[in-house]
């Protein structure tokens, strides 16, 4: 049995003046113990995508299942099986972190005393032992989402929801979060996470989804998304708008980016001599070359024709880019 | 292991977090209370000297010689409506996303919407208490004896939940903290169309007309019965009918309004 199983799923927001169709057609299926990427931008349809699934959304149409049950029929029965960390999940900052982990196992339906072993288990597991009597609101930014993550875990789910659960994080925060979750996985837990973070995407996922308004445009692990592009990528730069326009005449296939023209190639690197003396013969001044392998960020913006907002390569977010 | 709770254990553990919530934040309790308190002395000291003792014999006399005995409802019921705050405590989990929190998991609705009723309930009942304290020290005496006090509480506990109903459904309604403080403004009709300062009967014309409409009516006149005049069934059944009744339609009224909810939080 599949963990998920999505199919054609839609949702449409219906305003006195509008109609928004926030997710057009989605579909896409997640083997267990798997961690599932879905990757997009702001507005992308991630989250309206995961609200549905976690059964906080009705579905406007289309059919999906958690673990054979009906999110739309069987609603209670996936509560049960999930567990959920949403971008805007609550924490109540008035109490403090063993409050509401043993609140939460109470909740759940845990005994007085299965709760507190739990509390101090989930306390441990996300490195909140010391902060434990604290009250919330005095925890930084990477500690409520650690926090979070664990309430997320009280049930020990099946399958895990996590809406960008590094977004607003430093760098170290995020580091110890995705270990969390790589362990979770380990552990067999499934974990369905949306990110707008490439990085966040490559090291994390096992299979990734790309989100665009509200579609899937791509699916694949991030070796196949990659090897999609068909080649490496060869980067010429140029400081001078007149080089630029003289090479743009000379290659072909290009997408240009700024004062870069960007080639798909076989064998990236043996091509930058030939490509280089065709350009300097006609006398056109190369800032610098480079030739990579192809990254998550070239595959989306193959597919989607825009950079990622707070890609590497990114110079403007969410720009159209031009192609020859 | 886990066993799905009862709805009283999911209900106990949901009062009590936001009764911790309370706790935590004890100042913002005090303008209620000292509200309520300033309305008994004032309505006494302004009032007292004709209605009172003095009125004896004479047509206002519908005190019984007692004018703390027939105001100190009107305080009561002034305190009751300090439930009507409840709804803030939903409106935070709306937007702090504790309330989606509770969506995701086998929850039922009705403790959800249920707890901060209650909250709002055992808080009026304990500025009642010491409104009624108050009231005692300064010549409350009720005509059924003692146990009329606790007549009056248990009429205030009712109204109160009716009210943080009333709250809690506008504010998950709205969504907002404003559309929950809104809901206070009911404060005025609730209050000042009802026999509040005089018997029914002395009412004249739209007032007497809206006072028997108004559900505060029937609450007051059932506590004032208790304390005023002994022991008359009928009118204190009123009284609990009209306060049963509020707190029903107010909380079914929230429960159909967080089923919606769930598509806005």
């Amino acid at each position: 049995m599949l963990a998920v199983e999505v199919k054609n799923i839609k949702k449409t927001f219906k305003t006195k003046k509008d109609t928004v169709e926030a997710v057009k057609d989605v579909s896409f299926s997640v083997e267990k113990g798997e961690i599932f990427g879905l990757l997009g931008p702001n507005g992308a349809g991630k989250s309206t995508t995961i609200l549905m699934l976690t059964t906080l959304l009705r579905i406007t149409d289309g059919e999906a299942k958690i673990l054979g049950s009906d999110v739309a029929t069987e609603d209670k029965s996936v509560r049960e099986k999930i567990g959920v960390a949403l971008q805007d999940t609550g924490i109540d900052n008035i109490l403090t972190g063993r409050e509401l982990f043993f609140s939460t196992a109470r909740l759940w339906g845990y005994s007085v005393k299965d709760s507190e072993t739990r509390t101090n288990e989930l306390l441990e597991l996300v490195g909140l032992t010391e902060a434990a009597d604290r009250r919330v609101k005095t925890y930084s930014g990477g500690m409520k989402r650690r926090l979070d993550l664990g309430l997320s875990l009280v049930n020990s789910p099946e399958i895990l929801f996590l809406d960008e659960p590094t977004t607003g994080l430093d760098p170290g925060s995020r580091r110890v979060l995705w270990d969390e979750i790589k362990r979770l996985r380990d552990r067999g837990v499934t974990v369905i996470l949306t990110t707008q973070y490439l990085e966040e995407a490559d090291e994390l996922a096992d299979r990734i989804a790309i989100i665009d308004e509200g579609l899937v445009v791509a699916e694949g692990t991030s070796d196949q998304l990659k090897a999609s592009i068909g080649g490496d990528v060869i980067t010429f730069s140029f400081s001078n708008n007149s080089d630029l326009e003289n090479a743009k005449k000379l290659l072909t296939d290009y997408k240009q980016e700024g004062n870069d023209l960007r080639i798909t190639v076989q064998n990236g690197a043996s091509k930058i001599p030939s490509f280089v003396n065709k350009l300097t013969e006609n006398n056109i001044e190369i800032d610098a070359v480079s030739a990579s392998k192809p990254t998550l960020d070239d595959v989306f913006l193959k597919v989607t024709g825009y950079r990622l907002e707070g890609s590497e390569t990114s110079t403007k977010s969410e720009q159209p880019i031009k192609e020859s | 292991m886990i066993t799905k709770p009862s709805f009283f254990i999911q209900l106990g553990i949901l009062t009590k977090r936001l009764i911790l919530r309370v706790l935590r934040r004890p100042l913002a309790e005090l303008p209620n209370i000292f509200i309520s308190a300033f309305f008994l002395f004032v309505y006494d000291g302004a009032l007292g000297g004709v209605f009172g003792g003095t009125a004896s014999g004479t047509p206002f006399d519908f005190a019984n010689g007692n004018f703390v005995n027939f105001i100190l409802p009107v305080s009561i019921v002034s305190a009751s409506l300090s439930g009507a705050a409840s709804g803030i405590y939903l409106v935070e989990d709306i937007e702090s996303g504790v309330f989606k929190r509770y969506q995701s998991m086998p929850i039922s609705r009705w403790a959800i919407i249920l707890a901060p009723m209650i909250v709002g309930a055992i808080r009026v009942l304990l500025q009642a208490s010491l409104i009624m304290l108050i009231g005692k020290i300064i010549g409350a005496d009720p005509a059924v004896g003692t146990v009329g006090f606790l007549i009056v509480l248990s009429l205030a506990f009712i109204w109160g939940m009716g009210f943080a109903g009333y709250s809690v459904a506008a504010g998950v309604k709205s969504g907002s903290s404003q559309g929950a403080q809104a809901a206070t403004f009911l404060f005025f009709p609730a209050i000042f169309l009802a026999p509040t300062f005089v018997p029914r009967e002395a009412l004249k014309g739209w007032l007497e007309t809206a006072a028997a409409y108004n559900p505060t009516t029937y609450v007051i006149e059932s506590m004032r019965s208790v304390m005023v005049e002994g022991w008359v069934i009928d009118v204190l059944f009123r009284g609990y009918l009209a306060a049963g009744i509020f707190a029903a339609v107010t909380l079914f009224f929230a429960v159909v309004s967080a089923r919606k909810a769930t598509e806005k939080a």
